[in-house]
């Protein structure tokens, strides 16, 4: 009895891990050599190393030369030095959420004049088919997470993580967090007072609490009208058992003080998105043990909220032992590139493999996928990069990309356009044709 | 590159009838710079840089080399060390391992019209009560305190153009300011740039006015732009006659006429504020910057501009350039150019990272340009970002080359390239020395020069500070 257990215990986790990467297993191995693996691990940087896919994960990894146990058959591909790094995480996007940024009637990640909250579910919304997405793998991002916008109520709804190859199963781990607006912007949804925002979302959770003790009465119409639907409240119960983070938008030093304070009692798992003031108060989100998701390029003081933004807020807060990601918000226009937020980052003073890790490891660990993401180590899963210059320089992009263990096509709407107009004289000059 | 300095034959007849209106100024006073540029640059020591890889912003690299300022101009430059002549001057900046460009100058700005913090009270862009304003002038919305002109001196933005929003068809007047601390907006104005006019295609216009009377069509967007530019056509033949009239009727003053063919002195026409702009386009004296996306709606625009006799100097954004590159060179029509965004709306749908790249190859005016608070303290990151996109699919773009994108570019397309925008003598010396090479994200501007003046060091920690940001406990980098 206990033998099967155990063995069950053991294979079904194996069961799923197979039937979930089953399909790429019909490739045979893959070898990149000759690489400047950036591991993430404490193997820090290898020149010259190589690493061997299989089935989708990475199996080994030689520090020189070729590792032991690759198949005869296996495609091998020399990074002549190149950087090999594992595939890039954005920390908060809504990318498979929407096609254009402005102009169009639907954005499936917000919404307007509801009342819903945390049971919002923004993954039933995605397309795994968007052209966005390969435009965001061509840059180097593999996986993201894909967040809900407040729009009507402080309490945002719940987001996924997302792989980005745009194949069935792209979603990753549905409804993993529950995001929550409360920025200066955000208080019109509460009276126009962030004070009241905050209350709220203390009786949110409060309600829950009290769903979740007296879910029976609830269902038998027992217990005292609760203002959240049950969809709301099932949502916020993991959160409030610690299961799942609330990931509260808030970038005022005094509002993140006041916020910890508040939750404090709550025991919760907290990530603080934004934080433009977070390096004021960093040694409160250490000893609290709450990681911060940066978009590195905020500097402006464009609220009261954002006074002290600054480039090196990343830099401040991982020097004084803050657990920081990227994110990069937008997927148009002012942040469009992840490693350039990172590349900006380290010029204004955080380490390189801090930045690097910010889109790698630190995401994996913050968003709990860190047992099979976030670096280039035996078992994880092959989401791997090579480069064609420094990761984090604006001039380099990656040459080949591979999300679990798949070379993914380098083609995107953009490629095509520029193919299309590259030489203007010539070919058909009925452009349509060619 | 001459190209989009020529001034076509109908501008040069009307630039004629300008002198001519100009030498009776004293018969009709009409004061063309009533808000004057009070910007004189203070005194700074002469100053040698050497040492330095320079970029020297229209195409040339020298490395290293030196440059020599006096007076806050560049008075000598070269290959190598200082010549002994020029030793002993007052001040040696070492720039051994740095690189040296021109300053940076953003053709598209907002800043002091969009300030922040971004509220109401400080939303001073768009004048968006009619579709067509060319009445306004945005210098009287820009607050010089806005603390995004600090972090823009930071990215070594020297000098930028201040738009008004996209909103109308025609929106109103740009101005083009020094990234200088002043109380006044006056203390910023580039001495002598010529007025831009900013106009807009597109979505913006009929979205704004679509249920405000209109256009609600991108057909009556141009319905509208034609209206007024036949409304100032006849606005500028009324002025015209009436110089013409001036002139027969001071000459009648002068000579002896007989009774009947005595002159009567003429009645100035009334002025309009909008049509007096207009009228300085038609007239060459105001450069049209056109917000336009699509590549069929910039051919339309060249044709509308052709009818009525106007040069466009610009198009803002222009995220389809790279689709009739050859069309904007033959008109010489500068692109102002993101490096990548795209897909915003769905006129930036067809965005590509390659527009700017693809653009310069066509042998077209390209400008990399920023239209964003943020973008502006990095233009040198954007520029390398499109470099290298032209670079992957097969050119052999230069640093060197694509810092034109950056610096003389510019320049040209505001009329100011006489002054500024490349590092050669008699040029105002406003300049950048980067910690790194400018095309690495890496790259800091450590030094930054307006006219000879030291106006930000990061070794020093010399900086501007607005009044916005004291005591508020920030400190923004």
């Amino acid at each position: 009895m206990s033998y099967l257990l155990r063995h069950l215990r053991v294979t079904f986790p194996a069961l799923i891990t197979t039937l979930l990467f089953a399909l790429p297993s019909m490739a045979a191995d893959i070898l990149v050599e000759n690489a400047r693996l950036v591991t993430g691990t404490s193997q820090g940087i290898l020149t010259g190393a190589s690493l061997l896919v299989r089935d989708g994960r990475i199996v080994s990894i030689a520090a020189q030369g070729r590792p032991k146990g690759m198949a005869a058959s296996a495609e091998v591909v020399n990074a002549d030095g190149a950087y090999v790094t594992a595939g890039f995480f954005d920390s908060s996007t809504t990318v498979g959420l929407l096609e254009v940024g402005g102009g169009i009637d639907n954005r499936d990640y917000e919404l307007r004049g509801t009342d819903m909250g945390a049971g919002f579910q923004v993954s039933l919304g995605l397309n795994r088919f968007s052209s966005l997405i390969p435009m965001m793998r061509v840059q180097g991002v593999t996986r993201a997470l894909v967040r809900p916008n407040a729009k009507s109520s402080n309490i945002a709804g719940q987001s996924a993580i997302v792989g980005l190859a745009g194949k069935p199963g792209m979603i990753m781990r549905d409804n993993n967090a529950v995001f929550v607006d409360l920025t200066e912007k955000a208080s019109q949804f509460s009276g126009g007072s962030r004070a009241k925002a905050i209350t709220d979302l203390l009786d949110a959770l409060d309600e829950a609490a009290l769903y979740s003790k007296n879910t029976a009465a609830y269902q038998s119409g027992d217990l005292r009208e609760l203002r959240q639907s049950e969809r709301d409240l099932k949502a916020l119960l993991p959160i409030i058992q610690g299961m799942k983070p609330l990931a509260i938008h808030i970038d005022r030093a005094a509002d993140i003080e006041t916020i910890l304070h508040q939750l404090d009692p709550y025991n919760l798992k907290l990530i603080v998105i934004g934080g433009r003031e977070a390096w004021k108060v960093a040694p409160m989100l250490v000893a609290q043990k709450v990681p911060v998701i940066v978009n590195p390029l905020d500097n402006l003081p464009s609220s009261f909220d954002q006074i002290g933004a600054r480039l090196d807020n990343a830099a401040l807060l991982v020097k004084a032992g803050v657990m920081v990601a990227f994110m990069t918000e937008d997927v148009f226009t002012e942040s469009r590139s992840l490693t350039q937020a990172a590349g900006v980052a380290v010029a204004y003073g955080l380490a390189w493999q801090d930045g690097v890790n910010a889109m790698t490891i630190n995401p994996a660990i913050i968003w709990g996928i860190d047992k099979s993401y976030g670096a280039l180590a035996p078992g994880r899963v092959a989401d791997v990069l090579v480069w064609d210059g420094d990761p984090l320089e604006v001039t380099s992009r990656p040459t080949k990309i591979m999300i679990d263990g798949e070379w993914m096509s380098p083609e995107t709407r953009q490629t095509l356009l520029r193919d299309r107009y590259a030489d203007l004289k010539k070919g058909n000059t009925t452009f349509g044709y060619r | 590159m001459a190209e989009f300095g020529i001034l076509g034959p109908l501008r040069a007849l009307m630039g004629l009838s300008l002198i001519l209106s100009g030498l009776l100024a004293f018969a009709a006073p009409l004061d063309k710079n009533p808000f004057p540029s009070t910007y004189v640059a203070p005194a700074s020591p002469d100053t040698a840089i050497i040492g330095a890889t320079i970029l020297t912003g229209d195409g040339g690299e020298i490395s290293p080399g030196y440059v020599v300022i006096r007076d806050g101009r560049i008075t000598a430059m070269g290959e190598g060390a200082l010549p002994a002549a020029e030793k002993g001057i007052a001040r040696v900046i070492d720039g051994h391992g740095r690189w040296l460009t021109p300053g940076i100058i953003d053709v598209h700005s907002h800043l002091g019209n969009y300030a922040s913090p971004s509220y109401a009270g400080t939303s001073d862009g768009n004048e968006a009560t009619a579709p067509v304003t060319a009445k306004v002038w945005t210098e009287h919305s820009v607050w010089p305190q806005d603390p995004q002109f600090p972090l823009a001196l930071a990215g070594g933005v020297t000098t930028l153009q201040i738009l008004p929003g996209s909103a109308n068809l025609i929106g109103g007047r740009s101005v083009v300011l020094k990234n200088v601390s002043s109380r006044t907006v006056q203390g910023m104005k580039f001495p002598d740039a010529p007025y831009g006019l900013k106009m807009a295609c597109g979505e913006n216009p009929k979205r704004v006015y679509g249920k405000k009377g209109g256009p609600s069509t991108r057909m009556g967007n141009v319905a509208g732009y034609r209206a007024s530019w036949i409304k100032a056509a006849a606005y500028a033949e009324k002025w015209e006659k009436y110089d013409r009239d001036m002139i027969a009727y001071n000459e009648s003053l002068t000579k002896k006429t007989r009774k009947k063919d005595k002159v009567e002195e003429p009645t100035a026409p009334e002025r309009d504020l909008e049509m007096d702009t207009l009228r300085g386009v038609l007239d060459g004296e105001i450069l049209v910057h056109n917000h336009c996306y699509r590549a069929d709606e910039m051919a339309q625009m060249i044709d509308v501009s052709k009818e009525f006799g106007y040069q466009i100097t610009s198009f803002q954004h222009a995220v389809e350039s790279y689709k009739i590159a050859d069309l904007l060179a033959e008109n010489g029509i500068c692109s102002a150019m993101w490096a990548d965004w795209t897909r915003f709306k769905l006129e930036s749908f067809d965005g590509i990272d390659e527009n700017v790249a693809l653009v310069d190859k066509a042998q077209a005016c390209a400008i990399v340009h920023s239209d964003s608070p943020w973008g502006i303290q990095r233009l040198n990151q954007e520029a390398a970002k499109a470099m290298a996109a032209g670079n992957r699919m097969g050119m052999t773009i230069s640093g060197a080359h694509a810092m034109q994108w950056l610096t003389i570019n510019p320049a040209k397309s505001l009329g100011i390239e006489q002054q500024t925008g490349s590092i050669s003598v008699s040029k105002m010396a406003d300049l950048v020395l980067w910690s790194a090479d400018p095309f690495s994200v890496y790259s800091r501007p450590e030094k930054v020069m307006i006219d000879g003046v030291l106006v930000l060091d990061q070794v020093t920690g010399l900086k501007p500070v607005t009044d916005f940001e004291l005591g508020l406990g920030g400190k923004t980098l």
